[in-house]
């Protein structure tokens, strides 16, 4: 019985596992292929089954009409990675402020302003387009990327501020009133005392943050013009008449490269249990 | 990258602006990838001749290859020989206008040079610079035909700049076609001839007959036709295509998709009507899937030989046509099917045809434009100049994803095509008339360029699509699409609308 | 030393009203004007587009298809996630690739994943069908039914973001004090009455909180619709948020689109509050 239940385990899990890599065996089979091999129909051995071409990895890297990924591989990787840290620190410390005291005000209390932080992402981005652009029109950030990152900032802070409310209030209040029985402020418990016990949390606010900078398309696309191009945007620049199958699925795997990395990272975390209460 | 041509001596004789006396002294400048440079205004020798160094311009195109492609290789080459810095932004079409727009309404100076099409020119006209005599009257811009200067003016004034054109057209299986079995097949089941359909009834007919059958010898099945069938993709403009010879009646002027005077909606007219049933209908002839094909899957479709007909813009028949395609020289062109019956809005009835009333739709068309704040505008008149002189419009028509179509008289000559791209005499002829015919012909339709275009198109594919899927019979979608049309031009303004459609009207009723 | 509680707080919420007060006041100013493709600027028409907005049966209908799909996809996420979570809980070699692999989905760009699977659904040139044929299955008109269509985007939305809901839940999974097991054991009870009894009280608030977040971020579902179907086929899988882009940025209709928005904006408010409440009443016990 008990080997019964263990293979059916075993079962799903593989199954499971064939629906996540199926879509990436494909984008990889796909990568290598021409217009021909496309339309050819569903083919996915490369010299068995078509003739396989680098062409769509090639107009990734400044190929013959395709363009060079590498600048905004590196501008991605900025904005996503200060406009995380700043929703990270600013969000890490409301979270703080939210689970440890009470506000008042007027009616609204604690939970009204954890709400008003995460009803941010209700918001369809579209009708935020003209808005955002007047807004970094004044202030001269358009087609840059501090202007980026302050709108990441925004978008960025309610997954922050969602992640570490839970995780600090999973956090016994103890350890905070022990530090203020020994004389500390607030602040200093909170560096010294609470931030080292949080680490796995952030790791996974971080993680949530950066998932969401680095795939966000609306904003990167409609707040630049010729100077700044993030990934995404410089990505579907092939996305023309005639859908190239082929640079856009060997763009998906590179998209994903980096982030993938950040996967076994996290899992790190997880497997020592370090996670403990980090989503609570 | 660029076909290494060889026979000289033949593309001269073909291309009577091409002077190349004089040029044979100048510098080399085939390092582009020119046959030659073609002296004039706007040449590489004259453009090599200005200098722009520490000046900046700032260009929004489409997503590459397709316009985007030569954008960029002439922005590198404009970059080369003035010492300008130039900066592309490639953008997919389903962005394209929003990415213009924003800054256009928010006064905020983005791009000077614009590629975008052109039937948004009566959103954009506000925004964009007239181009200049001096540019009016380079011989590049002077052969230009007729047909694409009218689309590329407003008011009388030019805005658009001339670098491209389309049209739809009617693409087929030649070998299919010319097969005595398949003939003699299509004799057997319908009691006619095969011949190319010269009506969407026909159209409709012979798709159904060769659909679901393995007509290549390929073991797998094959259908008969391809179209542009998805909401939001452009599938507003291949329903104009099946709509317009039953709608357009050749002796009623002012209008076709109001009536100018009232600026009532004609869309649920019976012509409209009958267009949209037989859309439906073709349904059946489509293969897997084709009732939601994109432009992208109607090219695959036919370029990659799966269905026997198709009919849009240029780019499906290009795909055929590559140089390593399985069917390359086994399809052919024809102008866009006709109707027997028309819809008559004077007399209000049916009037029959002998010959079928044909009604070719001049659609969208790449264009280009400066805009009208743009400190740059010398250089972005020179860019886009350059960008269309003779050298280089030759170099680009020979690679097919590039998307740069006829649109000049010289490009209208079959030796061209089977000299330089190694068509078959049959396939460039029939090509070459078919633009002809549509060029120069009568009963012409064109887009709807108004403000406010866009809202005009989203409610018609949404009406369609309610019809194609069943969820309404046709008569009761386009009567939903008329009444949001009644409150899209009540929103706009009427006049705006009628002052702005009466440009198009004129178009087609000269 | 409470007075010090504003130096954490503030610092955020200032940055955050910061940026989204001028976008939010001005989109309500927008949606009381007629700004569009022929008039940009902040005229005043008063309620004019609210009126509209009543009477537009494609806005309402878009709304209900998407509490369908909404509330269907975040359930399947869930569960998946859930069952997931337990299977790479506990003795399962592997299990630490599991994990990583069960990941990856989360972390693909949407704009460019939906176009790879609109080449995965196509019913003539796509892997799917030549797959389901090959176990015997008939090929399936993926996105050219309404039923199907649907069921694509369904799919789409439970391979990116059941990793989401498969992390939260295998984290709180992993901190879960032994204890109560151990009481379980003692008592004799079977697999099914521990995960009832047990693990499932305990993930309680774990869940809400999980949910909620999927709620909201499922709702906004635009490009993954865009791409494989636009809303086709007829209206059968067009979102809220792909109609407000069709109207605001592809008929640039920006006052109507901003109605369309807010108006959006107060029933996903209003819905979401009504469904935590019910959420933590039914999922947490403990709750003080």
């Amino acid at each position: 019985m008990r080997t019964f239940y263990l293979s059916l385990k075993y079962l799903a899990v593989v199954l499971w596992s064939a629906f996540v890599i199926f879509p990436f065996l494909w984008m990889l089979s796909t990568s290598f292929k021409t217009a021909n091999a496309v339309t050819a129909g569903a083919k996915w051995l490369p010299w068995v089954q078509f003739e396989p071409s680098l062409a769509g990895w090639q107009s990734l890297f400044g190929g013959v009409g395709g363009i060079n990924i590498v600048k905004p591989y590196l501008n991605s990787g900025i904005v996503t990675l200060s406009g995380s840290a700043i929703a990270l620190v600013l969000g890490t410390l409301a979270a703080y402020g939210l689970s440890r005291f009470t506000f008042k005000a007027g009616p609204l209390g604690n939970g009204d302003i954890t709400f008003f932080f995460i009803s941010q992402r209700i918001m369809p981005p579209i009708v935020l387009a003209i808005p955002f652009f007047l807004m970094l029109r004044f202030l001269g950030l358009l087609d840059t990327l501090p202007g980026l990152i302050l709108i990441y900032v925004a978008m960025l802070m309610p997954i922050a501020v969602w992640v570490m409310v839970d995780f600090f209030n999973s956090v016994p209040r103890g350890l905070d009133e022990m530090a203020w029985m020994d004389g500390c402020a607030p602040v200093t418990t909170f560096v010294r005392v609470i931030l080292p016990n949080a680490v796995p949390g952030l790791v996974v606010a971080a993680m949530f943050c950066v998932i969401f900078g680095w795939n966000d398309f609306f904003f990167a696309f409609t707040m630049t013009f010729t100077e700044v191009q993030l990934l995404p945007v410089s990505i579907v620049a092939l996305n023309s008449s005639v859908t190239p199958w082929w640079s856009l699925s060997a763009a998906a795997i590179v998209s994903v490269a980096p982030l993938a990395v950040l996967a076994f990272v996290v899992e790190r975390f997880l497997s020592r249990g370090g996670l403990a209460g980090a989503v609570r | 990258m660029k076909t290494k041509t060889t026979l000289r001596g033949a593309m001269l004789t073909t291309s009577a602006i091409l002077i190349s006396a004089g040029a044979a002294l100048a510098e080399d400048y085939t390092r582009f990838g020119i046959k030659e440079d073609v002296p004039g205004a706007c040449s590489f020798a004259s453009i090599d001749a200005k200098d722009y160094s520490g000046r900046t311009l700032n260009i929004i195109t489409h997503a590459i290859p397709v316009i985007g492609e030569p954008t960029a290789l002439h922005a590198q080459q404009f970059q080369e020989l003035t010492g300008a810095t130039v900066n592309v932004v490639h953008v997919p079409f389903g962005d394209l206008f929003q990415r213009i727009m924003i800054p256009f309404q928010t006064g905020q100076q983005a791009y000077d040079v614009l590629f975008f099409a052109s039937l948004w020119l009566g959103d954009f006209n506000a925004y964009l610079a007239e181009v200049p005599q001096a540019y009016q009257e380079v011989s590049g811009m002077q052969s230009v035909t007729p047909t694409y200067k009218g689309v590329a003016s407003w008011n009388g004034k030019m805005l658009n700049y001339t670098m491209d054109g389309d049209r739809h057209y009617l693409k087929f299986r030649s070998d299919v076609f010319d097969n005595p079995e398949m003939q003699a097949l299509f004799k057997e089941k319908t009691g006619r001839d095969l011949t190319v359909p010269a009506t969407w009834e026909e159209y409709n007919e012979v798709a159904a007959v060769f659909n679901n059958m393995d007509w290549d010898g390929d073991g797998a099945p094959n259908f008969g036709t391809a179209e542009v069938t998805k909401r939001d993709d452009l599938m507003f403009s291949a329903f104009i295509s099946r709509v317009a010879p039953y709608a357009k009646h050749p002796d009623v002027k002012g209008g076709f998709f109001f009536d100018l005077e009232t600026m009532e909606p004609l869309v649920n007219t019976p012509g409209w009507v009958r267009g949209l049933e037989l859309f439906v209908a073709a349904q059946a002839s489509m293969p897997p899937g084709g009732t939601s094909f994109g432009l992208g899957d109607e090219i695959f479709s036919f370029g990659g030989g799966q269905t026997l007909m198709s009919y849009s813009w240029d780019d499906a028949f290009i795909q055929a046509m590559q140089a390593d395609s399985p069917i390359r020289n086994k399809v052919a062109a024809a102008p866009l099917p006709g109707a027997r019956e028309v819809w008559n809005r004077t007399t209000g009835q049916w009037d029959t045809f002998e010959t079928p009333n044909t009604a070719p739709y001049v659609t969208w068309g790449w264009s280009s434009a400066v805009a009208a704040g743009s400190q740059n505008q010398d250089m972005a008149f020179d860019y886009l100049c350059f960008f269309s002189n003779e050298a280089n419009t030759l170099a680009d028509l020979q690679i097919g994803r590039f998307g740069v179509n006829p649109y000049r008289e010289a490009h209208f000559d079959p030796a061209f095509y089977q000299t330089e791209l190694g068509w078959d005499a049959n396939v460039a002829t029939t090509y070459t008339d078919t633009l002809k015919a549509i060029d120069g012909g009568q009963n012409q339709v064109f887009d709807l360029r108004v403000p406010g275009v866009g809202e005009f198109m989203s409610s018609l594919a949404a009406g369609v699509a309610r019809a194609q899927s069943g969820e309404a019979s046709a008569q009761e979608a386009l009567d939903g699409v008329a009444a949001e049309w009644k409150a899209i031009v009540d929103r706009i303004g009427v006049d705006r609308v009628r002052e702005a459609y009466a440009n198009v009207v004129a178009l087609e009723d000269n | 030393m409470y007075r010090q509680k504003y130096i954490f707080l503030l610092p955020g919420l200032l940055v955050l009203v910061a940026i989204i007060l001028f976008p939010l006041l001005f989109t309500i100013r927008v949606s009381f004007s007629s700004w569009d493709v022929y008039n940009p600027g902040l005229n005043w028409i008063g309620g004019e587009n609210y009126a509209r907005l009543w009477e537009d049966a494609r806005y309402w209908e878009a709304l209900i298809r998407l509490t369908f799909l909404t509330v269907a996809t975040v359930t399947l996420q869930y569960t998946l996630g859930f069952a997931l979570a337990l299977l790479v809980w506990r003795d399962i070699a592997a299990r630490r690739f599991f994990r990583v692999l069960f990941l990856v989905p989360m972390m693909t760009t949407p704009v460019v994943m939906s176009v790879i699977w609109r080449t995965i659904f196509h019913e003539s040139l796509g892997p799917l069908n030549p797959i389901l044929e090959a176990i015997g299955i008939d090929a399936q008109p993926w996105l050219s039914d309404a039923g199907f269509a649907l069921a694509a985007v369904m799919i789409v939305e439970v391979w990116q973001w059941t990793p989401f809901m498969f992390l939260l839940l295998l984290a709180g999974l992993l901190s879960l004090p032994n204890e109560p097991f151990l009481a379980a054991r003692i008592d004799g009870a079977g697999p099914i009455r521990t995960f009832l009894s047990v693990t499932l009280p305990m993930m309680g608030a774990i869940s809400v909180g999980a949910i909620l977040i999927r709620l909201i971020e499922a709702s906004k579902l635009m490009e993954t619709v865009y791409v494989l179907t636009s809303g086709g086929p007829g209206t059968a899988t067009e979102t809220t948020s792909y109609y407000i882009y069709i109207r605001g940025m592809r008929d640039f209709q920006i006052g109507y689109s901003a109605s369309l928005s807010l108006t959006y904006l107060i029933v996903m408010s209003v819905a979401l509050t009504l469904i935590a409440k019910a959420l933590i009443r039914l999922m947490v016990k403990d709750r003080t």
